[in-house]
């Protein structure tokens, strides 16, 4: 009887994470083929777009951060608020160059 | 009961204190590797924005195929980390599935490596080592591969730290050595595995993917 249970927690956990990992890879296959069409500075945002959508999968259900406790959650957000800014201080300057 | 009184380690009292700390402490040290990468990819960015056409013209050098099947790789490797990262947690009696995860997660990365090299191979064939002899005329297209060979190597030292992590938890939980129910090394393990896998999501379109279109 354990041995039955069991194997329903391992096909659950199987299922769960095989249709993550599928949409990853679906995402990598869409920035893949965005790449190759001309829209200018799209394309270029496009792959980056995927990007930050494969890595909030990751993050929220791989790294289980969309059930995590407000004190992890805030320890993973300080890294993004940090970066945000860095990039946000550098814009301000090489994008206003004459 | 037993489980936790082996997996407690000094100065806590609790083992779900002990876990709670972990979390957080592999954590702030995820947010400090954000911001390490994040310089990295600041400075690609300036410079491709000063540089755009060198930077199309350094990008379509790049082999597009071992860089999507390295990218489909890590990202498979972080499906079976996730799986026995979760498997350590439901049960005492999935053992074997964190262990079958574990090593399923260190082969890939290993794979990953393996790829990589074959990659570098094909590289340095090309001349792409920014310096005397440098295939391509443009000045920003040596900024670029600077870029590339900086960020992936540091990339791949992380990856070879995770395969060292992930080999030994594979010993110490077939030897039994600790117990793998709620495992707090396994946790935090997972944690930095995926941050590894996510630095590449980044790189992917940004070393792969520009100058493709056109």
């Amino acid at each position: 009887m354990s041995g039955r249970g069991a194997s329903n927690d391992i096909r659950r956990l199987w299922v769960r994470n095989l249709i993550i990992w599928a949409a990853l890879l679906l995402l990598l296959l869409l920035s893949l083929v965005a790449a190759y069409i001309p829209m200018g500075r799209i394309t270029t945002a496009s792959g980056i777009v995927i990007a930050g959508a494969k890595s909030t999968l990751v993050v929220l259900l791989f790294m289980e951060l969309s059930s995590a406790k407000p004190l992890i959650r805030l320890a993973a957000i300080s890294g993004l608020v940090f970066l945000i800014a860095m990039f946000a201080l550098t814009f301000a300057d090489v994008l206003a160059r004459p | 009961m037993t489980d936790e009184s082996a997996l407690l380690r000094e100065p806590w009292i609790d083992f779900g204190r002990q876990l709670e700390a972990g979390k957080f402490g592999i954590w702030v040290f995820l947010a400090s590797e954000t911001l390490f990468f994040g310089a990295l990819l600041l400075t690609y960015t300036v410079c491709r924005i000063e540089h755009p056409d060198a930077f199309a013209a350094a990008g379509r050098e790049t082999n597009v195929w071992y860089g999507t099947i390295n990218t489909a790789v890590l990202l498979t490797s972080s499906l079976t980390m996730a799986v026995a990262a979760q498997a350590a947690k439901e049960s005492a009696r999935l053992r074997r599935v964190v262990l079958a995860g574990l090593m399923i997660t260190a082969m890939l990365g290993l794979a990953f490596i393996v790829i990589k090299g074959f990659e570098y191979k094909e590289d340095l064939d090309k001349h792409l080592v920014p310096g005397a002899g440098f295939a391509l005329p443009q000045p920003g297209a040596q900024l670029f591969y600077g870029f590339y060979w900086l960020v992936t190597g540091v990339h791949a030292i992380h990856l070879s730290i995770g395969i060292a992590l992930v080999s030994r938890l594979i010993w110490v939980l077939y030897r039994r050595e600790l117990p793998a129910k709620d495992n707090p090394e396994i946790e935090v393990t997972a944690l930095y595995w995926h941050l590894v896998d996510i630095v590449w999501i980044f790189l992917y379109p940004l070393i792969y993917l520009p100058g493709r279109a056109s």
